[in-house]
């Protein structure tokens, strides 16, 4: 496994609106940029660019659809690049559940007549 | 964005000067991370993550870099001990709290990753405690994968 591979890998997955991207093109079982662009906020021009990105790295393959490019997520390197992020990323999700907890019940002490909204005469 | 860098966001039903708190002092630290924590909350200050218990555990060193409360929380941690931590050797972790109605919207992130390589990652999962919590990317995937796996 090349260490160039998996740099490139991570900073390819570690974008938020990339992997929104990928979600989207999951859960249509393919996409184009044009429809991808219709469904987040960035411009048609935008998600191209996060199209070549993720091309470059193997996370999606592309095939012409007419006038267009159609894209699909290639499962195999999907499922490493998973597997990669799940123990950095889950492990932070996991940190911030119990720092909102925590802060919450703390929140919760300093405002001992919170629940009690009623105004006195 | 820099390359390597994990983001997260949540939103907590709590003041950012509580957030700050619970995010920079060790009585919290060791709450909602390690199993004991020290931290000098202030520039420069060391702390410590302690994995298990002192002596047959792990104990994982951070230096604080910046300290602008209740904004801002950053440390720097992963880097060989007797180092000083600077981009390349380490990973800086960055809390970012900002006012959101009567709450705060916490961004995490961790960068470094590309300059350190996977190996931390590998770490890193020694790190993780049984009660992880995970995002929508990841979840969607495992499925996804589990039905691959029951296709093929």
């Amino acid at each position: 496994m090349s260490t160039a591979v998996d740099d490139d890998l991570w900073s390819a997955i570690g974008d938020p609106t990339r992997r929104r991207m990928l979600d989207l093109i999951l859960a249509d079982g393919g996409s184009t940029a044009t429809t991808l662009s219709g469904r987040l906020p960035v411009t048609r021009q935008a998600v191209a660019k996060h199209l070549v990105v993720l091309s470059r790295v193997g996370l999606v393959q592309v095939t012409p659809a007419g006038r267009e490019r159609r894209y699909q997520v290639d499962q195999t390197q999907l499922a490493r690049a998973a597997a990669q992020l799940a123990d950095v990323g889950s492990a932070w999700d996991g940190r911030l559940r119990r720092i909102k907890t925590i802060a919450e019940a703390i929140q919760r002490t300093h405002e001992p007549n919170s629940t009690d909204n009623q105004v006195k005469e | 964005m820099e390359h390597g860098t994990i983001e997260r966001e949540i939103h907590v039903d709590a003041s950012p000067e509580v957030v700050f708190e619970v995010v920079s002092s060790a009585e919290h630290i060791k709450e909602w991370w390690s199993d004991d924590a020290a931290c000098d909350p202030v520039p420069g200050g060391t702390g410590e993550l302690v994995f298990g218990n002192r002596q047959t555990g792990t104990v994982a060193a951070f230096t604080v870099v910046d300290v602008d409360p209740p904004r801002l929380f950053s440390f720097r941690w992963c880097y060989e001990t007797g180092e000083v931590p600077v981009a390349g050797n380490s990973l800086l972790v960055t809390f970012e709290l900002v006012a959101s109605g009567p709450g705060t919207t916490v961004r995490v992130s961790e960068s470094g990753w590309r300059e350190l390589g996977w190996e931390v990652a590998v770490l890193e999962d020694a790190y993780q405690d049984h009660s992880q919590g995970w995002g929508h990317f990841v979840p969607l995937l495992e499925g996804y994968v589990a039905r691959l796996v029951a296709a093929s």
